[in-house]
């Protein structure tokens, strides 16, 4: 199949990193959750892992310009995303799948995610055929028709990702895609992920650490706010030894990393 | 966007909206059909009296359409997205513009089967109407969006339009005798018909479109604005829609509310003679009233110098119009059953014989000419004289029954005279007492 490129989508890329922060603070609430984290991330699937109130979620909504940072500096794909700047470049390379997706029940799936295409301002030519390829990806292609409110669980969840990569986009926000999955559907969302993150630059938040050793070519740690760790995951399984807690050997490493930070934060 | 406008057409308020409002609105004109049955100007005009519940429904739509935001969660995702705000509340405001104008003349065509055969009369004016009436539904629905959106909650739609009912009834109250300010912020107010003639200025229309389009304008800045500055901003149109309104809506005209169409008026006539007219407006009736109106001036025949040509009566009250006084004409008063018919044929043959075709409006009468004038009228009918007006004195009748025996001894030349006499004096408001006795001449 032909289609026209535009001269934007072959411009080089300028900028060394997709998403940029430099001792970046975001409030959520009057709680400072993310305090002074460093991270730099480039193309790939990047695996963001931390417990519970570690600041994940305030961190990756700061990245899909939902929140605004409280202080540092925060650039994504080169430009600059503080309270003055206009927006609608970056965000017209953003995918995003909040924690919770929210969705207008009486839409179709088509429906849905092709008005999410039209509110990504992608150029209206390609926006039929780019939400029938996002709608396949996610193997949702038999229930395009359906109206939103008629989804299991899990179809949700494949729908909010299939708005989410309509716009093949160049940093996709992924927190926690893989609630509601069944074994099966795991399965092709890790081979999803590994598809785009071939020339994206994607985060994923997620508890499920097996999850970022199948499916992530990086790992991204964090707990109170700073950054504990970035390496592959093969490192993260090095850092873990038979004394840590943990059923499996990535799980051992996480345990490692977490308790290393803990101690070294109360000194 | 189209594609968008599409889907929320689709999948909004809109489908369900224009079901609503066009049931209530076919509801509401059935419940009364002989208030519009009369023709067009009557249709598009009551339409915009029933905007008293149109106009608060549209309302709630909007509040109930504008929750879906609210309930369905989607501020975290969209606020992500690159197209702004004000950009992403187009389909919305379109989609629920186009299903409250649709249903509003849908309304109006749903009456058209009822009256095409009868309804002829059709000004440019009505449409002007309709058009003002289709945007306040406009104006209401965005509001309605709008307040929906700033109190995302469940009792919102209906509080809002309970609120537009009372809002459109204590309007009236409010202006005091200042009407053309209720002419201008509502929009049914003066849509009542005291007569089939009338009309709403040219002037008062473009007022109240430049408010209705203001207040429009108005609930989609306040809808799209994603601050509580623009949302102040908001009140800009409001505030120079309602100034220029009141700028050009004409203020020295007593009968702003209740005007005159003298085109409606206009007496149009039957083929053939005699002549007999009706006005503009009744013009579909003339081929039921033209033989009713000759039946009667056959009956006038008899007397000497009779009239010759039948008018409709386009007497008004409010303002005080009146067809010229001819003693050739006899005026026929026409009114229009609920099926847009000429109502009681045979009440019009008698009023128009039993006034002898003497058109008494504005006279003063006197106890004595009522007994005389009946005793003229059922001798041409050729019936005793009687009455259906159960608080009458009996001596009324007993006496124009009285005279009336005096009549049917004299010679038929003779009675035609005095008969004539009577229906001269009549005319001149001369009273009638002892016309009709005497002897004979």
């Amino acid at each position: 199949m032909m289609r026209t490129v535009s001269a934007a989508e072959t411009a080089p890329t300028t900028h060394p990193w997709a998403v940029h922060a430099e001792g970046l603070r975001v409030r959520a609430g009057r709680h400072l959750a993310v305090d002074g984290l460093g991270l730099a991330l480039g193309a790939g699937v990047h695996g963001l892992l931390g417990p519970n109130g570690a600041g994940k979620t305030t961190l990756i909504r700061a990245l899909a310009t939902v929140v605004k940072p409280a202080g540092g500096r925060l650039r994504l794909l080169g430009e600059p995303v503080d309270g003055r700047a206009d927006l609608r470049r970056v965000r017209r390379g953003l995918g995003y799948l909040p924690q919770q997706f929210g969705f207008y029940p009486r839409f179709t799936v088509r429906e849905f995610v092709e008005y999410m295409a039209w509110l990504k301002e992608m150029p209206k030519p390609l926006v039929p055929g780019a939400v029938q390829r996002a709608i396949d990806r996610v193997g949702l292609a038999s229930k395009a028709n359906a109206r939103m409110k008629t989804l299991s669980g899990g179809m949700l969840r494949r729908a909010g990702i299939a708005q989410a990569i309509v716009n093949d986009p160049e940093v996709l926000l992924l927190d926690e895609p893989t609630v509601g999955l069944d074994p099966e559907q795991r399965l092709d969302f890790r081979k999803l992920l590994r598809d785009v993150g071939h020339d994206s630059c994607v985060l994923v938040s997620t508890h499920l650490v097996e999850d970022v050793v199948a499916a992530c070519s990086d790992v991204v740690m964090i707990n109170e706010g700073r950054l504990v760790y970035q390496g592959t995951p093969d490192d993260l399984i090095a850092q873990g030894g038979a004394g840590d807690a943990g059923d499996s050997p990535a799980e051992r490493g996480y345990s490692a990393l977490l308790h290393r930070h803990r101690a070294e934060a109360a000194r | 966007m189209s594609r968008i406008l599409g889907i929320e057409l689709r999948r909004s308020a809109a489908a369900g909206a224009v079901l609503m409002l066009l049931l209530a609105g076919v509801i509401l004109l059935y419940v009364a059909p002989q208030r519009w049955s009369p023709g067009w100007m009557s249709v598009v005009m009551i339409q915009r009296e029933y905007l008293v519940l149109l106009w608060p429904l549209a309302l709630a739509v909007g509040a109930w359409q504008s929750r879906r935001e609210h309930r369905s969660n989607v501020a975290e995702l969209f606020a992500s997205t690159a197209r702004p705000r004000a950009q992403r509340m187009m389909p919305t405001l379109g989609a629920l513009a186009i299903a409250v104008t649709c249903a509003y003349l849908a309304t109006v065509a749903a009456v058209v089967p009822w009256i095409i055969g009868t309804a002829r009369y059709l000004p440019a004016t009505a449409f002007v109407i309709a058009a003002v009436g289709a945007l306040a539904m406009i104006a209401a629905a965005w509001l309605g969006l709008a307040f929906g959106r700033l109190l995302p909650h469940v009792v919102t739609a209906p509080a809002l339009a309970v609120a537009g009912i009372g809002l459109l009834m204590v309007i009236p109250v409010a202006v005091r005798h200042r009407e053309w300010l209720a002419l201008i912020f509502s929009p049914m107010f003066g849509m009542g018909q005291y007569t089939d003639y009338q009309t709403v200025y040219g002037r008062v229309s473009a007022a109240q479109a430049i408010w209705l389009a203001a207040l429009a304008g108005a609930g989609a800045v306040l809808l799209a604005s994603g601050s509580w500055r623009t949302r102040v901003a908001a009140l800009l149109p409001a505030i120079l829609g309602a100034s220029l309104a009141i700028m050009v809506i004409p203020r020295d005209d007593k009968f702003v509310a209740t005007p005159v169409d003298p085109v409606a008026q206009e007496q149009v006539c039957a083929e053939g003679s005699p002549q007999v007219c009706v006005s503009r407006v009744h013009s579909g009736l003339l081929p039921e009233a033209a033989p009713v109106a000759r039946q009667a001036l056959a009956l006038l025949a008899k007397l000497p110098d009779p009239p010759t040509t039948v008018h409709e009566d386009t007497t008004t009250y409010y303002p005080a119009t009146s067809p010229p006084r001819q003693a050739e004409v006899v005026l026929m008063r026409i009114t229009v059953d609920e099926h847009g018919h000429l109502a009681d044929k045979a009440h019009i043959l008698h009023e128009m014989v039993t006034t002898l075709g003497a058109n008494t409006d504005g006279c003063r009468g006197t106890s004595s000419s009522v007994p005389v004038m009946r005793a003229a009228g059922y001798w041409l009918l050729g019936r005793e004289p009687a009455t259906d007006d159960p608080e009458e004195p009996p001596e009324v009748n007993a006496e124009a029954v009285k005279l009336w025996q005096g009549l049917r001894s004299l010679p038929e030349k003779e009675v035609a005279a005095r008969v004539s006499t009577v229906r001269r004096a009549a005319m001149a408001c001369e009273d009638l007492g002892g016309l009709l006795t005497g002897r004979a001449q």
